[in-house]
Order: structure tokens, then C-alpha cells, then sequence
């Protein structure tokens, strides 16, 4: 080997070695944004959110805490503004969840049929899923209206007497339902008819052909060929309701319930959070939240996995 | 009666069923448009001019007649036309519905304060004027929460979209230790709800002395794991060999991602964006827990302040509201398909 | 080019999928790998074109150790199976693309490009999108991607697998006049030995990842240098009958035929287990007199037009001649066979290795 050779092999072993120096570190220069952001706003805080229940009288910004212990949790336990949040996402769950989910099979299965107007059709139903909860929410308030409602009209023509949907307590779970369903319909009725969509059309031509009727066509190969469809449509809509929140400031200006009768959990971890800077008890309810929605979700896919062997 | 004399009864009962159904339900409709357009405008409501329970009698006829009349000619043509006739009246129907609340907020942005607070209620207003809208604006400022809140869905947005072309990029085509662990325990990571993160986030922000401030609004949702979940499924589903081919051809990681990986996931890109979009324009509970001062406000944080301030003054608040839902309406009617499309993979909500 | 492979070996985990691989292949030839999946014939392409980095070995461009380069820095031309045109290029794009990387000027880039659609035949097509060709229109576009850099190798990996089989027949001939014409030094990988034997100077074929035999196509169709190469190779498969020598005679393992072959088997050992392999068209009915003949039963014969198959007895053992159809043969019918000296082959039973 020559001297010109030699510097040669260096300087080529050299360019291979900072190659394979960049190609190992790559990934992780893609990955930096990603990473950074989900570690400080994702990752960071589930931890911390942990931490924080657990520290009694937590004061936000100084970070001091008066003890370490199960505090926070049994005040909220015991807390009966808890209890009625619970009792009114409960409430409002069981009415939405199973109510809108019949509402979209059916609607699904009409719109999958080949109408003319499909543009027209999916832009009325699905045009409450993009649009803003506070802005959909006050006109849901001003149809609500006792007075110069729009609804109480409707009610008007099978002579229901005007009804106090926003003023009175008892009916303010009423009219928060209602609108509840409406602004969840459309993303149901999206992931069912998505479900549909994926049904070979086979399917039916055979059970036609051996002469079923729509009706015994719909509950026996609809239906089922549908289910795992409707688990997950009952999952994702049983987890967002229990996190109603929003929709409660356009309807009650901002307040849960018109007489504070409304609470719900997501609304009562942000007032002890936000309103009574009360950040470990905010903490300690936002695990119990997630701990039910934990144990729901595992429960239906325990379910559905049983019921779809 | 022998079966064919039947079939022509039915078929004749049902046409006669129809159009008696059709005059009923037509004479009360236009028998209110032509009460619409002839009132006064001092008038208060509108009175129909004929016996609406006759009429209304004649509709529901109709619809018996139908109904005996498919009972007697249930033959399979008979019952696909009535079969796709009750489709599109129930379609029809469930389309009215949802649709309702926004064509009583547009109707109601043009109504008078008089017209607004009648009973019955009136479906149209009686002239077409802004004045609404120029009330509003005046007394809330609401160009300047337009602004914001094109600012903060555009930088979302934009840099949202950056974070997850590299972060998919990176967790389905670069190889790394322990890429694909790293990956599920993110993915785990999405059946956390934000409302557990806000405190945290709260916290980190007003350290970072940023309460109050745009940038607040973007910088917690810099990052998606589910938008980069869906990315990376469609950059997973591109060949190999097309990676390999770019290799060769002397194209590095970084030109490769970008003139060959990007440009054939744009629909999947731009899918996620519009949904971004969309959940950045229509945000609420961490904009409120932010902002304080007005000149920060985006839309639907100053509507909601401006309801508080504007109490019932209902044609102000739906000329408000109409301004914050229209942008959303008009992109949903250019990109419907693929924001439908975004949906239907679980997005949005969850 | 002259490429050597020396050593080659690539473990992946616990499985070995190329063992001691050394082959040479000379500039401006067509080379096949060809064995069956699995065989480790692909593997071998990818450490080639620098997307596997091998365990051991070592790969030699004209003398330069390139065992890890990169793949940009190996002057390669690279066709897929499933030909990987980018779908949102036009067919004029997708062949400038490499040009544009190593930023040639445009002018020159456009030129090149056009020179070669012309080449593969696909300059009636520059600005349609991938989805509007026909899959052999595709592959022609691939072709001329790969050969637009001028590289020094080109690599086809399984490229006629994707195409129904009359396009295949017309793109082989295609890849052909187009090495032919470019001069370029070719692997050319694939399952299918009539493809490999069609196309290739020179067929290097492999088992389990071990290098079997690198020879002309002929050369190695006639002269296998194991029981594997003579099976893999030939449409219809040689034929087997299993048995040994006694007295010089070949007899079938349960002793119900026996018969003497065309070939000097003095220096082999009797009684060893042994795999007589005749090609169907070495074979033939015996006219009188003949030497090296044995009887046997026909069992069905299918005639395909200039010739016809005759599914033989020997004894209990089977196998299959090309027989005359005009000469009116039967099934049931007993006939008399006799053996050529080309294409008859005795292996050992247990190694397979060849022995005549």
C-alpha cells in the first residue's frame, strides 16, 4: 500500500464511520418535536396527575402541600356535589349512549341504502359534528326557551303545556340530554355506517336470494355482522359522554344546572381545580374518572368478546 | 275479489291515497308560506286562512288509504316503491331534524329583538338586514376573536402537521431500539383523557408564565398521538420497495420522506389536518382556562363571554354564533368527504 | 462490472439465510439466481444493492470492497417485483427522478430520460401517471429508472412474477435485448428455472443458502452437479427410480424389474442405495434389438400436439416419457423402453451428490 492509498482507506473509513454515526441518530432527530411536546403535555403530566392526588392542601405555583395521604380522595368521596356529578353522568350516559346508538343503526342502514342526495343527506346529518358545542349549544338554548322556544311550540300542537326546560331543575337534565344526543348522532352514525359499508355485499344477495325478508335480513345478518361495530360505537360514545362538559356553559350560562343542581364530573374536577383552586382534590376525581372509564371499557370488550366468541 | 282484481284495487288505492295525502300536507304548507309573505310587518304572528284540522284530516285519510292499499297489493314492486318512498320520508325527516338548529340560528341572526321574543315563534324573519351582526360586532369584539382564531388553528395546524410527518416518518420507516415499545405505550397513552392533563398542563403554562397568552392556546397540542397513529398506518402501508428504489437512487431519509412519502399520503394528511383544524377552531375548555383578557379571546371563548354579557338578546347571540360556525360549515361542504372519511377511523371525539 | 462475493453469510437471529456464498459474475453478463423461496436468492440481491448489511463476507465492484457502502454510493440500478414507481409521478418523473437527486442539469436530465424511454419502449407515455399503464408498461418504466444513472450493476429482483404469462414471455425477451443492447452487468433473481434458463448467460442456483452450481444454462441443465440441480431444472420433472447395482444391472429397490444402464458403473459400489434420474426426453420406445432396455406398462398418455406424455410402470415405480403420438400407443398397452446416454444420472440415495 502506498502512502496516497493509505489516506485514501482513511479518509473512506472515516466518511463510512460518520455515516453510520448520523444513520444511528437519525430516527431520534425525526423524533425530537414529537417526543418533547407528548413528554411535557402527555407523559409528564399522567405522572404527575398521580402525584397530585395524593398531596393534601396542594398549592398550585408554589408547589407546597401540607401532607401526603388518601385526603383528597375521601373528600371527594364524601363529597355529595360529587355524588350528584356522578349520579347526573350516570344519568346522562344511560340515556345518550344506548338512545343514540338505536337512533344511528337505523339511520345508518337508511343511508347506506343508495339514495340519490347522498351529498345533501350526509351534509345535514353530519354538519353538527364539526361545528363549535358553544355556538350549536346556544341555539339549542333558544329552542329550549320557555317562552319563545321552538320546541315548546312543536310540543304546543299535542297540547304539552309550555315546559321550563332551562329555569327548572328537574328538567335540566332533560333538555341536556337531548341536545346530547343530537351533537353525538353524527359521528355514531359515521362509525356504524363505515361498519356497514365494510359488510360484503354478498352477504345479502345470498340471504335474498334464499328469500328473506329486510326485516329477518336486518336481525340476522345485520345485526350481527354489525355487533363488533356497535361495541366499539357503545365504547368510544360511553367514554366521551361521561366527559360532558362543554355543553353545559351555553345552557345554563355557564353553570351546572340552573340552580347548580347539574354538576357533572368533568365539570366538578374543573371547579375544584379552576374555581376553588383546590388542584389535589381536581386530581384525586379526575382519577376516579378515569378509573371508571377504565373499568367500563374493560368490562364492554369483555362483553362484546364473549358475545362474538 | 280474485287476486288480480285486488292487486288493481290496491294500486288504485294507493295512488288515490297519495295524492290525497299530497293535497292535505301541500295546502297547509303553502297555506302558511303565503300567511308568511302576506303579514305585515306590525303583525305580530301569521293566522292560516283555512280549517287546518280539515286539511290536516285529508292528510292523515291519505295516509290510511295507503295503507289499505299496500295491504291489498303487496306484490314485490309495489313494495320496493313504497320501500324507498318511506327511505327518503324517514331520511327526510331525520335530515330536517338535525339540521334544524342551524337554520333557526341563521334565521334568527336576521330577526328583530320583537320577532325574537314572540310566541308562537316565527320561522322567518321579516326583512333581510345585518343589523345583527353589526350590533354584535360592535359590542363585543368579535373581528379580533376571528382573528385569534384563525391565528391559533393556523400555527396548530402547521405545526402539528410537522411534528406528526416526522414522528410517522420516523416510527414506520427509520429503524431505532425498541421503536415499536416505544410506539404501544403511546398508543396506551390515548385512552387517557385530556381532562386528566389539564391540571398538569395548567401548571406548566402559568410556570412557563405564558397564562394569558395565543401562544398558550397551540403549544400543549404541538403534538398528536393519534394523528401520527394514522399517519403511520398509511406510511406502513407504502412499499418497502419505493423506499429502497429512493435509497438507490441516491435520495436521503430527509428528501425521501418529502418528495415521495408526503406527496402520496396527501390525503391521509390532509385529513388529519382538517380534523386538527376543526378541533383547534372549535376548542373551548383550555382557551377558557387561559385567556383572561378580551384582546385575547378566540370565537367561541367571546361567544360565551358575550352571552353572559348579552343575557337573552337572542337574535345578537345568533348572529354571533353564526359567525363562529360558518367557516367550519363552508370547509365541511368543500371537504366533506375527507373529513367523514377521518372520522370514520375513530377521530374527533375519544 | 466484475462483481465478486466472497464469503458471503447473513444470519438473521438464529436463522441462517446465506452460508458461505462466493460467486463471481463477469462484466456485461446476465446472471440468475434461481432457487427456490426461501432459498436465500433475494437476500443475496439485497446485500448487493447495500439494503442488508451481511454478517460476514465480503462484496468486491471491479476489485473495491463495497461490503458497507451505502446503496446510493454503489452505482446500482434496483427493479422490484411489484416495480415501486412512485404513483404520484408521471412516467417522465419517475425516470428523471434518480437524475434530479444527483442534480443533473435539467436539459441533460430530460435528454437522458427520453433516450432511454426509447430504449424500453415507453416514450409514447412520459406523462402518464403509474395507474394507466399495464403491468408490463409499469416494469418497462422501472427498467428505464433503473438504467437512466448509468449504473454499474443492475439488479432485477423476481421482475416477471406480477405479470400474466404471456407478458412475461414478452417482457424476458424484452429484459434481454435491452442487457443486450446496454451491456450492462445483470442479476437477475427468480423461482422459475424456464425464465432463468431463457434469459441468462449464466445461472448461479441455490438451496437453503448454500451455493449449488454456477454455469452456463445448458452446461448446468446437462451436467447437474447434484440430485437438487437435476430436479429443480427440466419441465417435466426428472424422473426418479430408486434402487441399486447388482451384478451391473440396476435393480428397483423391491427387485421388480432390473435392467442394464448406458453408462460404466464398474467403479461403483453394489448394493448402495441409489437415484436413477432420466429426463423425460432421454428415454424413449426401444426398437429391437437395442441395448440398455427394460419393460414397462403404460398407464395413460396425454398428448399435447407435436408430442404426447406416456405415464409409465417400471415394475411398482413410475415415471414419465415423451412418446410419438402419431404412433398410436395406449394405455395397457406393454411396451419396451429404452435409455440415452444424455441426460441419465445416478446419485447416491444419502447425499444426493452425483455419481455418473
Amino acid at each position: 500500500m502506498t502512502q496516497n492509498d493509505r489516506m485514501q482507506y482513511r479518509k473512506q473509513k472515516r466518511l463510512q464511520r460518520s455515516a453510520a454515526i448520523w444513520s444511528a441518530l437519525e430516527p431520534f432527530a425525526y423524533l425530537l418535536p414529537f417526543m418533547v411536546s407528548i413528554a411535557i403535555f402527555t407523559l409528564y403530566p399522567v405522572f404527575n396527575v398521580v402525584l397530585m392526588s395524593f398531596k393534601e392542601g396542594f398549592r398550585m405555583l408554589t408547589g407546597q402541600y401540607t401532607a401526603i395521604g388518601l385526603g383528597n380522595y375521601t373528600y371527594v368521596i364524601n363529597d355529595k356535589y360529587f355524588a350528584n356529578a356522578l349520579t347526573n353522568t350516570a344519568l346522562y350516559v344511560a340515556f345518550v349512549v344506548p338512545i343514540s346508538t338505536v337512533l344511528a343503526v337505523v339511520l345508518a342502514n337508511l343511508l347506506n341504502r343508495k339514495v340519490r342526495g347522498m351529498a345533501l343527506f350526509q351534509t345535514a346529518y353530519f354538519l353538527p359534528m364539526v361545528t363549535s358545542i358553544t355556538a350549536s349549544g346556544l341555539a339549542w338554548k333558544f329552542m329550549f326557551s320557555r317562552d319563545f322556544g321552538v320546541i315548546n311550540q312543536v310540543l304546543s300542537w299535542f297540547g304539552v303545556d309550555k315546559i321550563n326546560w332551562l329555569q327548572a331543575p328537574s328538567w335540566n337534565i332533560y333538555a341536556l340530554i337531548i341536545y346530547g344526543i343530537w351533537s353525538i348522532l353524527p359521528f355514531t352514525i359515521i362509525l356504524l355506517l363505515s361498519g356497514l359499508q365494510n359488510i360484503d355485499e354478498t352477504y345479502y344477495t345470498a340471504a335474498r336470494v334464499d328469500g328473506a325478508k329486510s326485516g329477518r335480513i336486518f336481525f340476522r345478518i345485520t345485526v350481527p355482522m354489525l355487533a363488533p361495530t356497535i361495541g366499539l360505537v357503545l365504547t368510544i360514545n360511553t367514554i366521551s359522554s361521561s366527559k360532558v362538559f362543554n355543553e353545559l356553559y351555553p345552557l345554563f350560562n355557564g353553570r351546572p344546572g340552573h340552580s347548580y343542581n347539574l354538576y357533572t364530573v368533568v365539570y366538578y374536577i374543573f371547579d375544584q381545580f379552576y374555581s376553588k383552586s383546590k388542584a389535589g382534590r381536581a386530581a384525586a376525581a379526575a382519577l376516579i374518572l378515569f378509573l371508571i372509564i377504565f373499568v367500563i371499557t374493560m368490562l364492554q370488550q369483555l362483553i362484546q368478546r364473549k358475545w362474538t366468541h | 275479489m280474485n287476486a288480480k282484481t285486488k292487486a288493481h284495487v290496491g294500486t288504485l288505492l294507493l295512488a288515490g291515497g297519495f295524492l290525497l295525502f299530497l293535497y292535505g300536507a301541500l295546502t297547509i304548507i303553502v297555506d302558511n308560506a303565503i300567511a308568511f309573505s302576506t303579514r305585515t310587518a306590525t303583525a305580530a304572528t301569521a293566522e292560516p286562512r283555512i280549517n287546518e284540522s280539515l286539511f290536516a284530516g285529508l292528510t292523515f285519510a291519505g295516509i290510511a288509504l295507503m295503507a289499505i292499499g299496500l295491504y291489498l297489493n303487496h306484490s314485490w314492486q309495489t313494495r320496493r316503491v313504497v320501500g324507498r318512498s318511506l327511505t327518503y320520508f324517514f331520511l327526510t325527516l331525520g335530515a330536517v331534524l338535525m339540521i334544524f338548529p342551524f337554520f333557526w340560528m341563521f334565521s334568527s341572526a336576521f330577526k328583530t329583538a320583537q320577532e325574537v321574543a314572540t310566541f308562537p315563534p316565527k320561522w322567518l324573519p321579516s326583512r333581510l338586514s345585518f343589523d345583527n351582526f353589526v350590533i354584535a360586532f360592535a359590542k363585543a369584539d368579535f373581528a379580533r376573536y376571528f382573528l385569534n382564531s384563525i391565528i391559533i388553528t393556523a400555527s396548530s395546524v402547521f405545526f402539528t402537521g410537522i411534528t406528526t410527518i416526522l414522528a410517522a416518518f420516523a416510527f414506520s420507516r427509520l429503524k431505532f431500539p425498541g421503536r415499536d415499545l416505544v410506539f404501544t405505550l403511546l398508543l396506551s397513552m390515548m385512552m387517557i383523557p385530556f381532562e386528566m392533563l389539564v391540571i398538569t398542563n395548567y401548571e406548566t403554562i402559568a410556570l412557563w408564565r405564558m397564562i394569558d397568552t395565543l401562544p398558550a392556546l397551540v403549544i400543549p397540542f404541538l403534538s398528536s398521538i393519534f394523528y401520527t397513529y394514522i399517519l403511520r398506518n398509511f406510511f406502513l402501508s407504502i412499499p418497502d420497495s419505493l423506499y429502497w428504489s429512493a435509497r438507490v437512487d441516491g435520495a436521503s431519509n430527509w428528501r425521501y420522506l418529502w418528495k415521495v412519502m408526503v406527496p402520496i399520503a396527501r390525503p391521509s394528511l390532509v385529513t388529519i389536518l382538517l380534523l386538527n383544524a376543526i378541533s383547534a377552531w372549535n376548542s373551548f375548555m383550555w382557551p377558557m382556562l387561559i385567556i383572561n383578557s378580551p384582546g385575547n379571546r378566540t370565537l367561541p371563548l367571546g361567544l360565551y363571554v358575550f352571552m353572559t354579557d348579552a343575557g337573552i338578546n337572542f337574535e345578537l347571540l345568533m348572529a354571533a354564533s353564526t359567525v363562529v360556525v360558518l367557516p367550519i360549515i363552508l370547509l365541511f361542504l368543500f371537504a366533506r368527504k375527507q373529513i367523514i372519511n377521518g372520522v370514520a377511523r375513530g377521530g374527533l371525539k375519544g | 462490472m466484475l462483481v465478486e462475493m466472497i464469503g458471503l453469510t447473513k444470519h438473521f437471529g438464529t436463522t441462517k439465510a446465506v452460508s458461505d456464498f462466493t460467486v463471481t459474475l463477469q462484466d456485461g453478463e446476465l446472471t440468475s439466481l434461481l432457487g427456490p423461496s426461501g432459498c436465500g436468492k433475494s437476500t443475496v440481491l439485497n446485500m448487493l444493492a447495500g439494503i442488508l448489511p451481511p454478517t460476514s463476507g465480503q462484496i468486491l465492484f471491479d476489485g473495491e470492497d463495497v461490503t458497507n457502502l451505502a446503496p446510493e454510493r454503489r452505482g446500482i440500478g434496483l427493479v422490484f417485483q411489484n416495480y415501486a414507481l412512485y404513483p404520484h409521478m408521471t412516467v417522465l418523473q419517475n425516470i428523471t427522478f434518480p437524475l434530479e437527486i444527483q442534480n443533473v442539469p435539467r436539459e441533460e436530465r430530460l435528454q437522458r430520460a427520453r433516450e432511454m424511454a426509447q430504449l424500453v419502449h415507453v416514450d409514447k407515455l412520459l406523462e402518464r401517471k403509474p395507474k394507466q399503464l399495464s403491468g408490463g408498461q409499469q416494469q418497462r418504466v422501472a427498467i428505464a429508472r433503473a438504467l437512466v444513472k448509468r449504473p454499474r450493476l443492475l439488479l432485477l429482483d423476481e421482475p416477471l412474477s406480477n405479470l400474466d404469462a404471456r407478458l412475461r414471455l414478452e417482457m424476458r425477451e424484452e429484459i434481454r435485448r435491452i442487457q443486450q443492447q446496454t451491456q450492462v452487468t445483470t442479476v437477475f433473481v427468480t423461482h422459475d428455472q424456464e425464465e432463468a434458463m431463457s434469459i441468462s448467460d449464466n445461472i448461479v442456483l441455490m438451496k437453503d443458502g448454500y451455493l449449488q452450481q454456477q454455469d452456463a444454462p445448458q452446461a448446468l441443465y446437462n451436467n447437474p452437479v447434484n440430485q437438487f440441480v437435476a430436479d429443480f431444472l427440466g419441465n417435466p420433472p426428472i424422473n426418479h427410480l430408486y434402487g441399486a447395482l447388482k451384478n451391473g444391472q440396476f435393480v428397483l429397490e423391491d427387485g421388480s424389474a432390473a435392467f442394464t444402464l448406458p453408462m460404466d458403473v464398474t467403479a461403483i459400489q453394489a448394493e448402495r442405495p441409489l437415484v436413477l434420474a432420466i429426463r423425460a426426453e432421454s428415454a424413449e420406445i426401444a426398437q429391437p434389438g437395442e441395448q440398455a432396455v427394460f419393460d414397462a406398462l403404460i398407464e395413460s398418455v396425454y398428448t399435447m400436439g407435436k408430442e404426447a406424455l406416456a405415464y409409465l410402470k417400471v415394475g411398482t415405480q413410475e415415471m414419465r416419457i415423451y412418446i410419438d403420438p402419431d404412433e398410436g400407443h395406449q394405455a395397457g398397452e406393454n411396451i419396451r423402453v429404452a435409455l440415452k446416454q444424455r441426460g441419465v444420472f445416478l446419485f447416491d440415495r444419502e447425499t444426493e451428490a452425483r455419481l455418473l
